[in-house]
């Protein structure tokens, strides 16, 4: 653990940039088609009730990572091993969330770049980033959530001057019933984005206020849970479910059609500049979770030198982990979603939980009874 | 400096200006061996901005250069053209694509549809137009005198005239894909035609006269149906579609007056149609209700509009003269067996239930069958800078 | 021969009176106060004559060192003398104060060797400061700062009397930061003069001034200012500790100084602020900051500083907040202006060119027709050619000043543009960027901006607004990972300090600016409650009809 604290609103932040990274780039929980927004609020609500768990096991132990609790709870060996799978979890997910942003880059603004290039600039930037420790990222984040919500603001106000929404696009809500939206939710929505915020468990302990914590990671989950919901409201107003659907990048073709005065068109590269950002932040926290985590179970002293080779494996594993986009996809909502989302993401923490209050429990009756 | 070579060299994604091929407009026809026949409008950046090289005297050369190519389809023709143009072509100022009438008669523009869609150049926001009794090609090829870039007043026209006039509606790419997909399958697409000589429209003489022989108009709607052009529309069926799509900004209805036809002019400035759908025994009922206002501009007999009673009259004339329209555009798309009303979308929307069993058939059999319940508001406002008509001065003068 | 042993003998003993004079310079031992007999080795000796010939010998000679020897005493036995370096003394005091005192006072009869440099120290010098000096450092460093040495003919003290004077630059108006409204005069190159022109603005007694000299050879004088009770103390510490540290042979100005203790030197952007406007450094003295004078350069240096700070001018301050806000935000947007100009325009000429209107577009292909280079080369070009004009213009004379103005905007830039070597877009571009570099108050950012606009370009030249965005993300990284002795350098922004925004981009009005800086004070209370102005009665309507007494008008 590096020796840095951060403040509850620099969390706040975090969390909400997080959450959004890579959420804002491909049609989420489109399989409801009209009912999307339902399906995204209904995910954030039931992903309050694992933040919650999260959350208990960070009180438990404010002060240590979680790799280091892990070993606390199962003993060395097993909170070793799973400790190890999360933080190849984490790095996983880092090359997934690279790679979806390198593929955007190449789609639409620079088709003949080798996806290598593209990646590789960012992660020489976020390897930059990542030596600086986490409260570099942190205020860094403040600086960009500013810059970014002014363009998110500016483009709305767009979208609505240039008229293009129409909420006849919403109707008929509920076309097939509440039966999948539900599938959906427990599916893809609850998965991605909302319970990724595991990353931030391994954050937690450097807030400087512990008895925050429960109201910052609701209310952040809230707000970016919210902003995901009016993206994807616009998306299926402005450009009908079926397009939403098509699309790789709603929010691009969303952007896309903006057309006021005559001569704002085709600001693309708006959205780009936004979605750098966010995807830059999650990636950050990603990659800091796993050095962090290395740097601790492997009792490494400087975790600074552990950024490059990290770095250079993530970059590495963004290349190789799907030959195509299509293949990508697939395996981000289908094979990642039963082999990584479900046992790491809802099956275990509780486990962790129950077993620590068992523990406690143990504990507090033996101190009753002395 | 070494590093400055090396990165400027592999910047692989960099198009200088001066290597692009700026496309206006694009023109798709049907070559006879079934191939695309693609037509570019290609802008002349020289002749265009006159730029300050010293300005170019002697021979003028036109703002725009056409080049063509064919192909099995739209990638393969727009690559092979490269073999003609000295530069990239660069379709992200495309605004305009024409549409030849064989092409979208025989083979509809359904084909045409995805890889317009999917090329993250190109621009969605572009306008369809189908041309009129000509090819798309001739379309592309004339050069008009106000606007340097013949693409631009096409576009210009259809939009002011779907703000002036109403008989035409200017749709994009977007628009016409969203009602492709929608339950009723049909659309609307407004045209264009060549008045004149193809020939002599692709002359830069055609602009040394004042009145040039050869020019472009917008001319009537096209009403596609799964894609495929089936009927056209003008005047006021065409007028009366588009009203009931909600697309009407200002147009100008005459109504008979005083056993003169077409006595008062009435201008709209605004107006709101509303379409709601109701099943009743599995059969299907629409209403549209509309709401106009508008001013008076012309008024060709002695009208005393100082009197209130004068101007609910007058707007009852109004109120049956916009019903008439709306029914008979009405009565034409169901003739044409095609529902480029939206009025399938608009079924699916409330009774998402019903409209499952009424899918499959809506076009044919449903559609043309279809009660329509039409009411109108109508009300005049203002009427211009005068009260009483200048005819209603002479008149009293006389006396 | 016997010549030769002689001179052999009196090298041999010159140089063992040179050896015995030098060896001791190597401990420091302060002698005792007994006027004995033995030669005290390393310090002042007793015989005058002895001294003036060390003295001379330390100076080799120099011309402008003057020894005045007076007879003082009963029988004007006891031989002074009074050494000066003429030029940095004020001959006025010398010859009215010094010497007048000492040649016409009627004590100077009683002058004998025991009681001399009391009597002349506490009867009759009639100048201010006085002190006595028993070591050779000492003795010479106050004789190089321009004070005045008394010696004795049998005392091995000195006296040295404070004269410094000379000619100095008068006070007069601030060349590099001026405004409109405020004060205008300017520090000088006196320390002396600085430091009291602070005094006169702030005038508590807990503004407290530590000296040292700094720089082995040139000795320079180094004043550390600060309001004792709102500065922190860890900063001062560490400042004091740092300038101890130094160990350079001469610090010429403040600039040595800036790059010894700065907190990071791999980065463009400055960590401490200068100003010469002696209201600024009030203003940041009550805000908490510590001020480095340094004698010789009319600059002080403020630390800790912040990235904020660099935009804001004195004159910010004195203006009305609505048009200070605005003045301050159009800072900040040409300094962005500045920063990504060239590098925008090479973007989306180059990669994006669908962002830009149609009949735009069209123009500047027209224009870049006939220009044979790519857009980043010709920027490349213009700026470079912009940074040669700059450069040059700063060192002409005034006469031929004029001359450059016209033959780098007429023939350079006109020219260029009609022999096609460069478009006209290109020139606009980089002339609005040139503007908009002077717009930013302080000129250490402005210089930074400079350097990283190419890396800008370069940036944006390389993957067109990725390059842009990914340099950009690289420079907030940089920027929040800064500090400046200890406090964060994007403070107030990163920590967010909601209470410190007030005067960060824009201007609160003052009676809303209740707080210092959080980071950077100890005492953060600047101004009481409800200070905001208000005439004595209701603006609005006020009812008439209130019975007597009732009306409770402030």
């Amino acid at each position: 653990m590096e020796k840095a604290k951060i403040s509850a609103s620099q969390l706040f932040i975090l969390m909400v940039l997080f959450e959004l990274g890579s959420a804002l780039l491909v049609p989420l929980a489109i399989d409801a088609k009209q009912d999307a927004w339902l399906a995204i609020l209904l995910g954030m609500v039931f992903s309050f009730v694992l933040l919650l768990v999260y959350h208990r096991l960070y009180l438990y132990y404010p002060n240590l990572l979680p790799t280091e609790y892990m070993q606390k709870i199962l003993g060395k060996v097993m909170g070793t091993v799973l400790a190890f799978v999360y933080i190849l979890y984490f790095m996983y997910d880092a090359s997934r969330v690279l790679r979806d942003f390198g593929e955007m880059l190449l789609a639409f603004a620079y088709p003949d770049t080798p996806l290598f290039i593209a990646n590789a600039l960012l992660m020489l930037v976020i390897i930059y980033t990542i030596r600086k420790g986490i409260e570099v990222i942190a205020r860094s984040g403040e600086l960009l959530f500013i810059f970014m919500y002014v363009l998110a603001v500016a483009g709305f106000i767009l979208i609505v001057s240039s008229g293009l929404i129409e909420f006849k696009n919403l109707q008929p809500v509920l076309e097939e019933g509440l039966f999948p939206v539900l599938k959906v939710v427990f599916t893809q929505t609850l998965y991605f984005p909302f319970t990724e915020v595991i990353v931030f468990t391994m954050i937690l302990p450097y807030l400087n206020n512990p008895k925050k914590a429960k109201v910052t990671m609701l209310c952040a989950t809230g707000l970016s849970g919210i902003n995901l919901i009016i993206t994807m409201l616009i998306n299926v107003c402005v450009l009908g479910v079926n397009l939403t659907a098509r699309s790789q990048f709603p929010l691009l073709s969303t952007v896309q059609t903006i057309q006021v005065a005559d001569f704002l068109e085709r600001l693309d590269v708006f959205f780009m500049l936004a979605l750098i950002t966010t995807i830059f932040f999650k990636i950050c926290v990603l990659f800091y979770a796993a050095v962090v985590g290395t740097a601790n179970l492997f009792k490494v002293k400087s975790p600074s030198r552990l950024s490059y080779p990290l770095g250079l494996i993530i970059l590495f594993l963004s290349i190789t982990i799907a030959s195509n986009v299509q293949e990508h996809i697939h395996e981000g909502l289908k094979v990642a979603m039963f082999a990584l989302h479900i046992p790491l993401l809802v099956i275990i923490p509780p486990l962790l939980l129950l077993v620590t209050f068992l523990k406690n429990r143990k504990k507090h009756r033996r101190k009753t009874f002395d | 400096m070494m590093t400055m070579t090396f990165l400027l060299t592999s910047c692989w994604s960099k198009k200088e200006l001066t290597d692009l091929a700026i496309v206006a407009a694009m023109g798709l026809d049907k070559t006879k061996d079934g191939r695309y026949h693609l037509t570019l409008q290609i802008i002349n950046p020289g002749n265009v901005a006159g730029g300050m090289q010293g300005g170019g005297g002697g021979t003028q050369s036109p703002p725009v250069t056409i080049y063509s190519a064919s192909g099995d389809n739209i990638v393969e023709a727009s690559r092979r053209a490269s073999g003609r143009i000295s530069r990239r072509l660069y379709y992200a100022h495309a605004n305009l694509v024409v549409v030849g009438e064989k092409l979208a008669r025989e083979e509809g523009i359904n084909t045409l549809m995805d890889a317009l869609d999917r090329d993250p150049e190109f621009r969605n926001t572009s306008t369809l137009v189908i041309a009129n009794h000509s090819t798309a090609a001739d379309l592309v090829k004339t050069l008009t005198s106000v606007d340097k870039i013949p693409a631009n007043k096409v576009l210009k026209t259809l939009e002011f005239t779907q703000r002036k006039w109403g008989e035409n509606v200017k749709t994009s790419l977007q628009d016409v894909m969203k009602s492709l997909e929608s339950p009723g399958k049909g659309t609307v697409v407004s045209g264009f035609r060549l008045v004149g000589n193809p020939q002599q429209a692709e002359k830069l003489d055609n602009l040394q006269e004042s009145a040039p022989a050869a020019t472009l108009q917008a001319s009537g709607i096209a009403v596609l149906k799964q894609g495929k052009l089936v009927d056209w529309l003008y005047g006021k069926p065409a007028r009366g579609t588009v009203w009931i799509l909600d697309k009407i900004q200002g147009t100008d209805i005459n109504i008979d007056w005083a056993g003169k036809k077409e006595a008062i002019a009435y201008q709209t400035v605004r107006q709101k149609t509303s379409v709601s759908a109701q099943v009743k025994n599995g059969k299907p009922h629409i209403s549209v209700h509309t709401r106009v206002e508008g001013d008076i501009g012309d008024m060709e007999v002695p009208v005393d509009i100082t009197n209130p009673k004068v101007i609910t009259k007058i707007e009852q004339s109004v109120r049956k003269e916009i019903k008439k329209e709306l029914k008979t555009a009405i009565e034409r798309a169901q003739k044409n067996k095609t529902d480029i009303l939206g009025f399938g979308e608009v079924v699916h929307r409330s009774r998402p239930n019903q409209f499952k069993k009424l899918k499959p058939e809506w076009n044919d059999v449903y559609f043309p069958k279809l009660n329509v319940d039409i009411t109108v508001e109508a009300y005049v406002r203002r009427a211009g800078l005068r009260n009483k008509s200048f005819l209603s001065g002479i008149k009293e003068n006389q006396k | 021969m016997v010549k030769l042993i002689k001179n052999y003998r009196r090298v041999l003993e010159s140089m063992s009176s040179f050896f015995k004079d030098r060896k001791p310079k190597k401990k420091r031992q302060q002698n005792d106060e007994n006027q004995t007999t033995d030669y005290p080795i390393e310090q002042i000796q007793v015989s005058l004559s002895g001294n003036l010939n060390m003295i001379k010998r330390k100076t080799g000679n120099s011309s402008d060192v003057v020894i005045r020897e007076i007879k003082m005493g009963r029988n004007s036995d006891i031989k002074t003398a009074i050494v000066y370096v003429d030029g940095i003394v004020d001959n006025q005091s010398i010859q009215e104060y010094l010497l007048q005192s000492m040649m016409k006072d009627d004590h100077k009869e009683e002058i004998n060797q025991h009681n001399a440099l009391d009597l002349l120290s506490e009867d009759m010098m009639t100048i201010g400061n006085i002190s006595s000096i028993t070591n050779l450092d000492d003795l010479f460093a106050s004789l190089m700062a321009g004070d005045t040495l008394i010696l004795i003919d049998g005392v091995d003290r000195a006296l040295s009397a404070s004269t410094k004077g000379g000619e100095k630059r008068s006070i007069s108006e601030s060349t590099t930061q001026m405004v409109v409204r405020g004060p205008k005069g300017a520090f000088t190159e006196s320390l002396g003069t600085n430091t009291a022109m602070i005094r006169r603005i702030i005038k508590t007694p807990d503004l407290w001034m530590e000296s040292l000299k700094v720089g082995r050879v040139t000795k320079t004088d180094v004043t550390l200012m600060y309001i004792h009770g709102v500065a922190n103390d860890k900063v001062i510490k560490e400042i004091r500790q740092r300038l101890n540290r130094i160990d350079i042979d001469s610090i010429l100005e403040s600039g040595y100084i800036e790059q010894l203790i700065e907190d990071e030197t791999m980065t463009p952007f400055p960590t401490m602020y200068n100003t010469e406007r002696p209201d600024v450094v009030a203003g940041n003295l009550l805000e908490g900051r510590i001020a480095i004078f340094v004698d010789g350069t009319p600059f002080v240096l403020l630390a800790p500083a912040v990235f904020m700070q660099f935009f804001q001018s004195a004159e910010d301050y004195y203006a009305r907040f609505d048009i200070a806000t605005s003045i301050r935000l159009l800072r900040i947007f040409m300094f962005l202006i500045s920063l990504i100009a060239p590098a925008t325009y090479v973007a989306v000429t180059t990669f994006h060119q669908e962002m830009v209107p149609t009949t735009l577009i069209v123009a500047i292909a027209a224009q870049r027709e006939a220009v044979p280079f790519p857009a980043f080369v010709e920027a490349l070009l213009m700026e470079i050619t912009f940074e040669i004009l700059r450069e040059a213009g700063i060192r002409l004379p005034k006469a031929i000043g004029s001359a450059v103005s016209i033959v780098g905007a007429l023939v350079i830039g006109q020219a260029a543009v009609q022999a096609s070597i460069v478009s006209p877009a290109m020139v606009i571009i980089v002339s609005i960027t040139a503007i908009s570099s002077f717009a930013t108050p302080s000129f250490d950012m402005a210089i930074s901006a400079r350097l990283i606009r190419f890396l800008f370009m370069l940036g944006a030249a390389t993957f067109g607004f990725y390059g842009i965005i990914l340099v950009l993300l690289m420079m907030v990284v940089h920027l929040c990972s800064l500090r400046s002795f200890g406090v964060p350098y994007m403070a107030p922004f990163a920590p967010f300090i909601p209470v410190n925004n007030g005067d960060t981009v824009v201007r609160l009005p003052w009676w809303t600016l209740r707080q210092r800086p959080r980071l950077i004070s100890a005492n953060t209370v600047r101004e009481g409650k409800s200070q905001r102005p208000q005439p004595p009665s209701s603006r609005g309507m006020v009812n008439r009809d209130l019975e007597e007494g009732d009306n409770n008008e402030a």
